[in-house]
C-alpha cells in the first residue's frame, strides 16, 4: 500500500492527478493509494481540492493529468467500468423527489444489475432503519433519515470502494454509530472507504491512513498514530498543543490556521 | 448486504434502461400538471372547437392544432423544465456516479416524452374524429402518428437547446413559457388566417405553424407550398436545436 506505483491489492490508486477549473489549479499532482479492507481519510480544509479528487474518481470531473485506477479500471478511459466498482455517498445527494424509497431502491437496484425482490428490496430499507418510511419520498425524510438513505443506495452494490463525502455531517451522535457500524461491515466484508471530513476526532478514531492535503497537493500521509508520532516534536505543533497532541494540532500546524471559505 | 458481489461488472445495458425508463414512467404519471397539460388541454380544444360555427378552419387543422400544443407542451415546457430541475437538485449528479452512460440517462427521459406524444396523438385523432364527426382511414392514422413523432422530437431538441443554453430551472422555465406563448399563437392566429395573408406565410415556416402543414396533409388535405414548407423546416429546426441543445449542455447547472 504505498504510496507509489499501484499493487495488486490497491483497490485505488491515483497517481499525477490535476485538476484546473479555468487558471485555477485546484489539484496539483496529487497521488495516494487505498489498499482492501482500508479505511482512507483525505482531510483539509476547504478548497484544499478534496471534492475535486473525489469528483475524477466518480467520474464526475475530467482532469487536466494523471491517471485514476479502480481495482485496475481506468476511471478516466473506462470510466463505467470503475464506476461499477464504486458506491458512493455525495455531500449533497437528491433523488427524484416524484418517487417513493421503495421505487428509488428498484431504480438504483437495477442501474447496479442487481435483481431484487420486492421483499429484497424492503429487507434492504428496513435494514437502514427506514423501514416505516418505505412509502415517503427522500424530500420528506429528516436529515438523517437521509443520509442513511444515501448510504443505503451507496452500499446497494456492495462495492468494493466506497467514496463518503463529508458522510457524517449533520448526524447526530446516534445516526453517526451506525453509519460507522455499516462501514465497519462493509469493510470486515473486503470493501475499502475513501472518505473526506472536517472532524478530525472522527478521523483519527476510525480511519486507517489518512492524507492531508491543502492547495491541490499532497502534504503529508500516514496512519493518524504514525502523523502525530512524525510531527510531534514539530515546532509549529508544540506552539498549538494543549497537553496531548492531536491529529488536529498537526492539521492546523501543516494547512495554516487561516480560516478558509 | 449479503446477496450481491462485491467486484460487480457493468450491469447490462438492457436492465439500466428498464430501471430507468421505469423511473421515467412513473415521474411522468405521479407529476399531474403534466397529465392536464400535455393529454387534457389538447383534448378539450378538440371538443371546444366542435361546437357551433365550425367554417373557420378544417376538422384536420383543428386537431393538428391541438396535437401541435401537445407535443410542445410535453417536449418544449415539460421536458426542459423537468432537466433542468433535476440538473439544479443534484438528480443527475447521483444518477452520474453509478455505471450508467449518460445517454441512457437522456434516452429514457426521450422515450417517454415520444411514449407521451403517442398517447396524445391517439386520443386525440379518436376523440377529434368523433367530436367533428369525419372518418379517418387506418393510413391517415399512421401519418397522424408520424407527424406528432416528427413534432415531438422536434419540440424535444427545443426544449433540449433551452436548458443547453440556459442553467437555472427559472430561466428555462420563463424562456420555455415565453417562447411557448409566441409559437402557440403564432401558429394559431396563422392557421385561421386572421392576421392577413403574409401572416400566414409567415407562419407556415414557424414550428407550430410548420407542423400543423404537415398535419393537415396527413389528415387528407392536398399537398401546398405550406408543406413543402413544413416537410422542410421541421427537421431543420429539429436539427439545429439537438445541435444547439448537445454541444452547449452541461450536466451541472453550476
Amino acid at each position: 500500500m504505498a504510496d507509489g506505483a499501484p499493487s495488486r491489492d490497491d483497490v485505488l490508486s491515483v497517481d499525477g492527478l490535476v485538476v484546473r477549473y479555468g487558471s485555477r489549479v485546484a489539484v496539483d499532482g496529487l497521488s495516494f493509494s487505498i489498499g482492501r479492507g482500508e479505511i482512507f481519510g483525505l482531510l483539509g480544509p476547504n478548497g484544499a481540492g478534496k471534492t475535486s479528487t473525489l469528483s475524477v474518481i466518480e467520474g464526475l470531473q475530467s482532469p487536466a493529468a494523471g491517471t485514476v485506477l479502480v481495482d485496475g479500471q481506468d476511471a478516466i478511459r473506462a470510466p463505467l467500468a470503475a464506476k461499477a466498482r464504486l458506491g458512493v455517498q455525495l455531500q449533497a445527494s437528491s433523488f427524484q423527489p416524484e418517487l417513493g424509497l421503495e421505487q428509488l431502491v428498484r431504480l438504483y437496484a437495477g442501474l447496479y444489475g442487481l435483481r431484487l425482490s420486492g421483499d429484497g428490496i424492503r429487507d434492504r430499507i428496513e435494514d437502514a432503519g427506514l423501514g416505516d418510511e418505505r412509502a415517503k419520498r427522500f424530500k420528506s425524510l429528516s436529515g438523517g433519515q437521509q443520509q442513511r438513505f444515501s448510504l443505503l443506495i451507496a452500499t446497494l452494490p456492495r462495492p468494493l470502494l466506497m467514496l463518503l463525502d463529508e458522510p457524517t455531517q449533520g448526524l447526530d451522535p446516534q445516526s453517526r454509530r451506525q453509519l460507522w457500524a455499516r462501514i465497519e461491515g462493509l469493510r470486515g466484508e473486503g470493501g475499502a472507504i475513501l472518505l473526506t471530513t472536517h472532524s478530525m476526532e472522527e478521523a483519527q478514531a476510525v480511519c486507517d491512513r489518512i492524507a492531508i492535503i491543502d492547495h491541490g497537493r499532497l502534504l503529508a500521509t500516514g496512519s493518524p498514530a504514525a502523523l502525530i508520532a512524525e510531527y510531534r516534536e514539530d515546532p509549529r505543533v508544540v506552539r498549538l498543543a494543549r497537553g496531548e497532541v492531536t491529529l488536529e494540532d498537526v492539521f492546523i500546524a501543516l494547512t495554516g490556521s487561516s480560516i478558509r471559505d | 448486504m449479503t446477496d450481491a458481489p462485491l467486484a460487480p461488472g457493468r450491469p447490462p445495458i438492457g436492465m439500466t434502461l428498464a430501471a430507468l425508463l421505469r423511473a421515467d414512467f412513473t415521474v411522468l404519471a405521479r407529476t399531474p400538471q403534466v397529465l392536464v397539460t400535455n393529454l387534457a388541454v389538447p383534448i378539450i380544444f378538440i371538443v371546444a372547437t366542435s361546437f357551433g360555427k365550425r367554417d373557420f378552419a378544417e376538422p384536420g387543422t383543428l386537431i393538428g392544432l391541438a396535437l401541435s400544443y401537445g407535443t410542445m407542451s410535453a417536449g418544449m415546457l415539460g421536458y426542459s423544465t423537468l432537466v433542468a430541475q433535476d440538473r439544479a437538485s443534484g438528480v443527475f449528479q447521483r444518477l452520474r456516479v453509478t455505471p450508467t452512460p449518460s445517454w441512457a440517462i437522456m434516452a429514457s427521459r426521450i422515450v417517454v416524452q415520444l411514449v407521451s406524444a403517442v398517447v396524445m396523438t391517439v386520443l386525440g385523432v379518436v376523440v377529434g374524429s368523433i367530436a367533428h364527426g369525419v372518418v379517418y382511414e387506418w393510413h391517415q392514422y399512421l401519418a397522424v402518428l408520424g407527424v406528432s413523432l416528427l413534432g415531438a422530437a422536434m419540440f424535444l431538441c427545443t426544449g433540449q437547446a433551452i436548458v443547453g443554453l440556459l442553467r437555472s430551472p427559472a430561466s428555462v422555465n420563463a424562456v420555455g413559457r415565453v417562447l411557448f406563448i409566441l409559437l402557440i399563437i403564432s401558429g394559431i392566429l396563422g392557421s385561421i388566417g386572421v392576421l392577413g395573408d403574409w401572416f400566414t406565410v409567415f407562419s407556415q415556416w414557424t414550428p407550430v405553424g410548420a407542423l400543423t402543414s404537415l398535419y393537415a396533409v396527413a389528415f387528407g388535405a392536398a399537398w401546398s407550398d405550406a408543406t413543402t414548407a413544413g416537410a422542410i423546416m421541421v427537421p431543420v429546426y429539429a436539427v439545429v436545436c439537438a445541435f444547439v441543445g448537445i454541444r452547449f449542455f452541461r450536466w451541472e447547472s453550476r
